[in-house]
């Protein structure tokens, strides 16, 4: 059957290859616009990426900033952290006045030290993401995932905040035992400390690794998963919050092993690239970091302020009462001494054992491709795992 | 002037001009990032991209037990899920767009249903999909069907109500055409490059669900590997990932753009 053709559709025809024609021109527009973003984008990550910057112009500070010093406009450093019991208390440091997270904004303790701390709150791989590609000048990570950005940027650890001792867990929910769980896929953040510690745990209770699949999830997703009783979703390994939100939301999970098989194995840790502390004011932003958790956990251990701070630190998690804040603060013990912080970076069990194992773990997933060179205080390896900055601390306390 | 003609030499010289400055540019900038930091992998060098490229098709697996490369598992893996869902979403869409757009009936109550669903991100309907679907490939392939389904239809029915005339439609009945050849020979046949368009147009949305899906949960996928490789700061693979999927459009557009020539050669407007 033949047709006349309306002059509508052969106006639609035109309009719809006028509309692909602009639409190319805007694509390439926005390419365009995209590379020179990027030009200039780069020019405050240069000034946070490396003291060694061509120009001196860009940082506005002058020379190295001590403490007490506040007459001259603060550096501005960057700390990526991502939500977890012991690094969310930079985010309860912020609401209580230590240190203010926008950028230009000063606390207590950013007065004190003369430099400006801004907060970028990520997920735990965006904070890899953002600190590995000089984005940030400091991190909250653990000492498995660190050794990948080592890689690629010198870091040193300086401070360790916590260490997982039931924090990062494996929830199961129908599986009664290990030998159960043979054969079952098990969801959470692969090639990442999760991984790690699901391996180690399989081992240490006597088990072959290979035997248990682990496959990828983001780990919130996973526990809402989990919590949703979604098919297929019967075994997961995450960390708290999420561990606790599903064990509360779900009466058939329960925790088929968790990270108090290998105790002081997982380090949660503050780290800071090498460039960045070596730019002026540097030092007082490790400082001001070292002083800030310190703080923090004082208030954790004073009665009159506990409660409020633990409540604190929940509330960002959402929906934890103070009971469970308590459990949680139990199995993420925290280095609220910096004594007990320096043993564990001096440990000869840490340097002889724990971080070997790690070393092994990144090159057999492919974190690195060559085991990263570690050293411990001299700053020679790629990753340094400095006490320089919790011995000041402990100093000035006891002056 | 506006639209004043310029000579084919002249244009193709200044696309190969605009490619080659996005190329060099992107080298001054990897060089000076490079110059910061002598072991970056934020920008790579076109050297550390080849390495990447190299990985990407590295054999995997043991001799025994020999696994496809990375890249061509994440390939197919994609691709499979964008094809599937695809293909349901198309199909259903075409399905209720045309019923909708012939018989006021079934238009009636499903065009305020249509207008509002399509309206809401499917990325961020996401939770709920892993709630009612899972996580493997029924999650996927409802997520990009889902999420293409109702913006197409809601053309599909307009290009119905809006393509296809009344007269064109009475002049059939009027030579005695049945219901179902009206819809088969006049609305279908006047409407299929405006389909075919839609199609054309769906292509970016559903690789924006599919990827963040893959983002999500997936342990293979082109979204997967990019999240994977970004935390592990392997971004000479995630550059060149973006760039296959860029690739993949350019692909799916033009063979697209050919079929309807193929198919519908009055559409072109000569």
């Amino acid at each position: 059957m033949k047709m006349r053709f309306d002059s509508r559709l052969r106006f639609t025809s035109l309009v719809s290859s006028c509309t692909v024609k602009s639409w190319t021109v805007a694509l390439c527009t926005a390419a365009w616009f995209g590379a020179f973003q990027g030009c200039t984008d780069s020019k405050p990550a240069s000034s946070t990426a490396a003291g060694t910057a061509a120009s001196p112009s860009a940082v506005n500070s002058p020379g190295p900033v001590s403490a007490g010093n506040s007459t001259s406009k603060p550096a501005t450093f960057t700390l990526a952290w991502s939500e977890y019991p012991s690094w969310s208390i930079f985010g309860v440091a912020d609401e209580v006045g230590l240190i203010d997270g926008k950028e230009g904004q000063m606390g207590s303790i950013e007065k004190k030290y003369n430099v400006d701390i801004k907060l970028v709150l990520a997920s735990y791989d965006s904070c890899i993401t953002l600190y590995g590609n000089s984005q940030a000048d400091g991190v909250c990570i653990t000492n498995i995932d660190i050794l990948g950005a080592a890689g690629s940027r010198n870091s040193i650890a300086i401070l360790p905040t916590s260490t997982s001792a039931g924090a990062d867990a494996c929830i199961v929910a129908g599986v009664n035992s290990i030998e159960e769980l043979a054969g079952k896929p098990t969801r959470g953040l692969e090639k990442s400390v999760s991984q790690f510690c699901f391996e180690r745990c399989l081992e240490k209770l006597g088990k072959n690794p290979a035997d248990f699949p682990f496959s990828q999830m983001d780990p919130e997703q996973a526990a809402l998963a989990f919590q949703g009783k979604n098919d297929g979703i019967n075994s997961i390994m995450v960390w708290n919050p999420f561990v606790m939100q599903s064990i509360r939301s779900r009466s058939d999970a329960k925790v088929l092993f968790s990270s108090e098989t290998i105790p002081e194995e997982i380090i949660d840790m503050v780290v800071v690239g090498k460039d960045s502390l070596s730019k002026p004011g540097g030092d007082a932003f490790a400082k001001a970091l070292v002083e800030t958790f310190y703080t923090m956990t004082q208030r954790m251990a004073d009665p009159k302020t506990s409660d409020e701070t633990l409540i604190g630190i929940g509330a960002r998690f959402a929906k934890l009462e103070l009971e469970d804040m308590k459990t949680i603060v139990q199995q993420t013990k925290f280095f609220s001494d910096p004594n007990d912080a320096k043993r564990l970076f001096t440990d000869e069990r840490f340097q002889k054992e724990t971080m070997p194992l790690v070393s092994k773990f990144c090159v057999k997933y492919g974190l690195t491709t060559t085991p990263v060179e570690l050293s411990y205080g001299d700053a020679k390896g790629l990753m340094d795992f400095s006490t320089k900055y919790i011995s000041g601390y402990a100093e000035s306390q006891t002056k | 002037m506006i639209r004043r003609v310029i000579p084919t030499w002249l244009f193709f010289a200044l696309a190969i001009a605009g490619v080659s400055v996005l190329l060099v540019s992107y080298e001054f900038l990897s060089q000076r990032q490079t110059r910061i930091n002598p072991k970056q992998t934020t920008i790579p060098s076109f050297e550390k991209l080849g390495e990447g490229v190299k990985r990407m098709f590295a054999k995997q697996g043991t001799q025994e037990n020999p696994k496809p490369p990375m890249f061509w598992n994440d390939m197919r893996a994609t691709l499979w899920r964008l094809f599937i869902g695809m293909g349901i979403g198309v199909l259903a869409s075409v399905l209720v767009g045309v019923l909708m757009g012939a018989y006021r009936w079934i238009e009636a109550p499903l065009s305020p249903i249509v207008m509002f669903l399509s309206k809401i991100p499917p990325t961020g309907m996401m939770p709920i999909y892993f709630a009612i679907a899972g996580t493997d490939q029924r999650m996927f392939t409802s997520m990009v069907a889902l999420g293409i389904f109702f913006s197409m239809t809601q053309s599909i029915y307009q290009s119905v109500r809006d393509n296809v005339t009344d007269e064109a439609i009475n002049k059939a009945y009027t030579l005695g055409a049945s219901e179902s050849e009206v819809i088969f020979e006049v609305i279908w046949k006047q409407i299929l490059p405006n389909v075919i368009d839609c199609i054309r147009a769906q292509i970016g949305p559903a690789m924006i669900f599919l990827i963040a899906a893959e983002m999500v949960v997936s342990d293979a996928g082109l979204g997967y590997q990019i999240r994977m490789q970004s935390r592990v700061l392997n971004m000479n693979i995630v550059f060149v990932y973006l760039l296959v999927l860029g690739l993949i459009g350019v692909v799916a557009e033009y063979s697209l753009l050919w079929i309807r020539r193929r198919l519908c050669p009055w559409f072109e407007g000569t």
